[in-house]
């Protein structure tokens, strides 16, 4: 509230955007209670159910476009909680383990402190170009989210063009890093922007090549129309059909996300944190959290075009139907009688012994009364997802997103896995592998697909 | 940087002046003309290079070196090491102490093995002073020397890889170390600067946890190290970072003075303990490990062998270790005669020696130390020009200095 107590001359930036937003609250909500009390409320919402019905285009689109943003947070802090704990494991060390239950809020009171720290500007620095950096590089990888298919349905936006406005977007990202390195006024972020744009321009290439495959045997751009092509059993996944794509699409996707072994563009023991050396507070953590929203990305697009996306490895609901448990996403509760009953008397006991056993088990300090207080607690969130699931998904969506999240996830620690092990390459090193090696071999699979295609039609008709 | 900002900045000699800013003032020339030839073709700059300032607080030069680069691009062409951040006169300090003191004061030059440090200036004035030195005292030395090589070496290898980008080895060396580190406390009292030789002897005798901390440790270390090292040795990226870099001849390493590991990875088996033996090492077996090469990898793979030939010495050492006093009988107040001493030993960077003077006094004339990094660390003008700057720190941490003993 320091900002009231202040003249508006004396007022950050910041405080003289949001201090008048602040007044035009006031005024809405004060105006909302009034409209409320006096009539013309009801009128004011057909209005606006009206136009969103008109509009609903726009007004799905800008519901993804939130919800994504609002994804990233937590998926940032999940992976950021991985790495450190994996590679605590890998190292033989204990990892975070303060901080919440095994440690797991570690990234989150990060992400608070980053917040809290002094948002500072080097002397020399270009301004605009320097504040403008962070929001670029963030952008960008938040923006390819949007033509990523979780599950079935559930897509932000199911562009024809997917693929390529994946690219084009992700792409961005170079702009900003290589605007942090040069506004920076600062040799190794010049380095790092520069090495940056190297890395990642030239990676682009066998990137791209190494999907063309894949685009030949879907004959489409659409990420969603790559997984319906996908759908089937575990053996009509792309990874059996373009193995050599799918290599060159994986070690093209660490150095596109600037992952160990090819971190050149941030190389700690090289040039300190390379583009990012001038950078703190949040403007730092917007590219923190930018490289592990990447991770994410380019994990969820590996298992998007050859491991299948959302589909299951083999058909679950068959599965369940041959042993007599049908799953019908349209059950009624009156229908279940007596089983009802017994559910609602059996299943919360046992879910939240379940949830709180393990607690007391492992916490020698926590006694069991507060390890079922703690599982009543986790039940609820638990009971209160599932019965929101079931009210606005479907059966296929909720197995969808696991099954995309699972594989997702999966790679995402593989990646982390090569930072625990892997020394970093050298520039030239890497350069070299990118245009003598990646990108022969992506040509290479793109003729022998194209030749099998054809050979495959010539046979078939 | 060509252009410079417009904006005012506060002067770096005065806080409250505020000066235009010369681009330079963020820049590593030096705040006086250049005083001689070498530095006034340094710090001119052809079109296309830039001059960037690696250290003194960076990652990656270990402890407070300042080196100068002058590259094009990401290639080196010439560097410029700057010394003496570390520098605390040491030599003169001894000179104003007591004889006892110079263990503590020479304790820290090379503190990664600080065993090696306060052996030789003791070696020394127990020459001046003509004692004889009671043979399990020597024993023991030998056994917390070849300790500390061993953890000195153990975090050599973690900190290549760090430098390298791996972030695991060094947390394996570290195993190591602890475990060495922990033993020596039970044995010194300390973990870093032991204080443990005095002229004469050895400050107290072995106790029961330290040979059985050392019985564990023997028990399984051997294997532990091998096991360890298989996460880099046979590593792709690490072998094709460190092969063929840096690479030294023997005509060059004797000219620059080189020694220990980076001599003995060209080729030449100079090792103080056998050229020149001291101590109880003409009693004990072991091999001098030589690598042909000269390059990076080579000295590390030195390093792996010289672990292994540390523990084949330990373990002789306790075989043979003898009873009787641990300390000969020395007058409190120490006169030598006066006259000059030479000491040397072979340390984990190399031949640690110390010059000694006496005038008679109860304090050294002069003590000169000549620290091995100092002359290792020197070849790095001639190894990295023409490499990238990745390259530089796989050359300067495969050299293994310690700015303890470079700046003194």
């Amino acid at each position: 509230m320091s900002a009231l107590s202040r003249p508006w001359n004396r007022l950050t930036l910041a405080g003289k955007i949001v201090l008048p937003l602040l007044a035009l609250f006031a005024v809405l909500t004060l105006a909302l209670l009034v409209g409320v009390a006096l009539g013309p409320i009801p009128y004011v919402v057909d209005l606006a159910y009206d136009t969103v019905a008109a509009n609903l285009g726009i007004v799905r689109f800008v519901g993804a476009v939130t919800a994504i943003l609002l994804l990233t947070i937590p998926t940032a802090f999940i992976i950021i909680y991985l790495e450190m704990k994996v590679i605590a494991l890998m190292n033989l060390r204990l990892g975070p383990n303060r901080v919440g239950p095994w440690g797991t809020l570690q990234s989150a009171f990060h992400g608070f402190k980053v917040l809290g720290k002094e948002d500072f500007t080097p002397t020399g620095a270009d301004v605009p170009v320097f504040t403008l950096a962070p929001a670029v590089v963030y952008l960008a990888s938040v923006m390819a989210f949007l033509v990523l298919p979780f599950a079935p349905g559930l897509v932000g936006a199911d562009m024809n063009i997917g693929l390529l406005y994946f690219f084009a977007v992700g792409s961005l990202g170079v702009v900003g890093l290589m605007m942090a390195g040069w506004s920076s006024f600062n040799k190794y972020s010049l380095l790092g922007g520069l090495r940056a744009a190297a890395q990642i321009v030239s990676y682009e290439i066998p990137l791209t090549l190494s999907i063309v495959g894949v685009v030949l045997l879907t004959g489409t751009l659409s990420l969603n129309g790559i997984v319906l092509e996908q759908s089937g059993s575990f053996l009509d996944w792309f990874i059996f059909r373009q193995p050599l794509g799918f290599l060159i699409f994986f070690i093209a996707a660490a150095a596109e996300g600037s992952r160990t072994p090819f971190d050149l563009t941030e190389a700690d023991s090289e040039i300190v944190a390379g583009f990012a050396t001038e950078y703190s507070g949040m403007r730092f953590g917007f590219f923190f959290f930018a490289e592990y929203v990447n991770v994410f990305l380019l994990s969820a697009l590996t298992v998007v075009l050859f491991l299948g996306g959302w589909n299951a490895p083999f058909d679950l609901g068959g599965i369940l139907a041959q042993i007599g448990l049908s799953v019908d996403p349209s059950l009624a509760p009156g229908q279940l009688g007596i089983g009802l009953l017994l559910g609602i008397a059996i299943v919360p006991p046992v879910v939240i012994l379940a949830l709180a056993l393990p607690i007391w088990a492992f916490r020698s300090d926590v006694a069991f009364w507060k390890a079922l207080v703690i599982g009543f607690l986790l039940f609820n969130v638990l009971a209160m997802g599932a019965l929101m699931l079931w009210a606005t998904a479907s059966f296929e969506q909720v197995e969808g997103l696991i099954w995309f999240f699972a594989k997702t996830y999966v790679f995402v620690v593989v990646f982390v896995w090569m930072r625990g092990t892997l020394p970093r390459v050298r520039v030239d090193q890497l350069m070299g592998f990118a245009w003598k090696w990646l990108l022969p071999a992506a040509l290479v699979n793109i003729f022998i697909t194209a030749a099998a295609i054809v050979v495959v039609k010539q046979i078939q008709g | 940087m060509t252009t410079a900002p417009k904006t005012q900045v506060r002067s770096l000699d005065d806080p409250l002046l505020m000066v235009d800013t010369p681009a330079t003032i963020y820049d590593a020339v030096p705040p006086y003309p250049p005083q001689t030839e070498r530095e006034a073709e340094f710090y001119a700059l052809r079109g296309g290079e830039m001059l960037i300032n690696l250290g003194p607080q960076h990652p990656s030069t270990h402890g407070v070196l300042r080196v100068v680069l002058k590259i094009d691009g990401e290639r080196v062409v010439d560097l410029d090491p700057v010394l003496g951040y570390l520098h605390r006169g040491v030599e003169k300090i001894c000179e104003n102490s007591d004889w006892h003191m110079v263990v503590s004061h020479c304790d820290p030059l090379e503190y990664i093995a600080s065993m090696f440090s306060e052996l030789v200036p003791v070696m020394a004035a127990e020459k001046l002073l003509d004692v004889k030195v009671p043979r399990r005292a020597d024993y023991i030395r030998v056994l917390a020397c070849e300790l500390n090589r061993i953890s000195s070496h153990a975090l050599f290898i973690g900190w290549l890889a760090l430098d390298l980008g791996g972030l695991t080895p060094i947390l394996y060396g570290f195993i190591e170390r602890d475990e060495i580190v922990e033993m020596l406390a039970a044995l010194t009292g300390q973990k870093l600067l032991f204080n443990y030789m005095r002229i004469g002897g050895v400050n107290g005798d072995l106790n029961h946890e330290f040979l059985s901390r050392l019985g564990d440790w023997m028990s399984h270390a051997a294997a532990r190290i091998e096991d360890s090292q298989t996460l880099i040795n046979e590593n792709e990226i690490f072998v094709k970072r460190t092969r063929g870099l840096g690479v030294i001849d023997r005509e060059t390493a004797l000219r620059m003075c080189l020694s220990g590991p980076p001599l003995r990875a060209t080729g030449i088996p100079y090792d103080v303990r056998r050229a020149h033996p001291y101590s109880v090492y003409p009693e004990l077996e072991f091999e001098i490990p030589t690598r042909e090469e000269g390059d990076s990898y080579a000295r590390y793979l030195l390093h792996l062998d010289e672990i292994k030939q540390s523990i084949h010495i330990i373990d002789q050492v306790l075989h043979k270790m003898p009873d009787g006093p641990i300390a000969a009988k020395l007058p409190r107040l120490l006169r030598p005669r006066p006259g000059r001493a030479f000491a040397a030993i072979e340390s984990p960077r190399g031949q640690y020696a110390v010059y000694a003077m006496s005038d008679g006094s109860d304090q050294p004339f002069r003590l000169r130390i000549h620290d091995p990094s100092y002359f290792n660390l020197q070849t790095v003008g001639l190894l990295t020009p023409g490499h990238l700057v990745a390259d530089t720190m796989a050359i300067m941490a495969s050299l293994d200095p310690i700015m303890g003993g470079v700046d003194k």
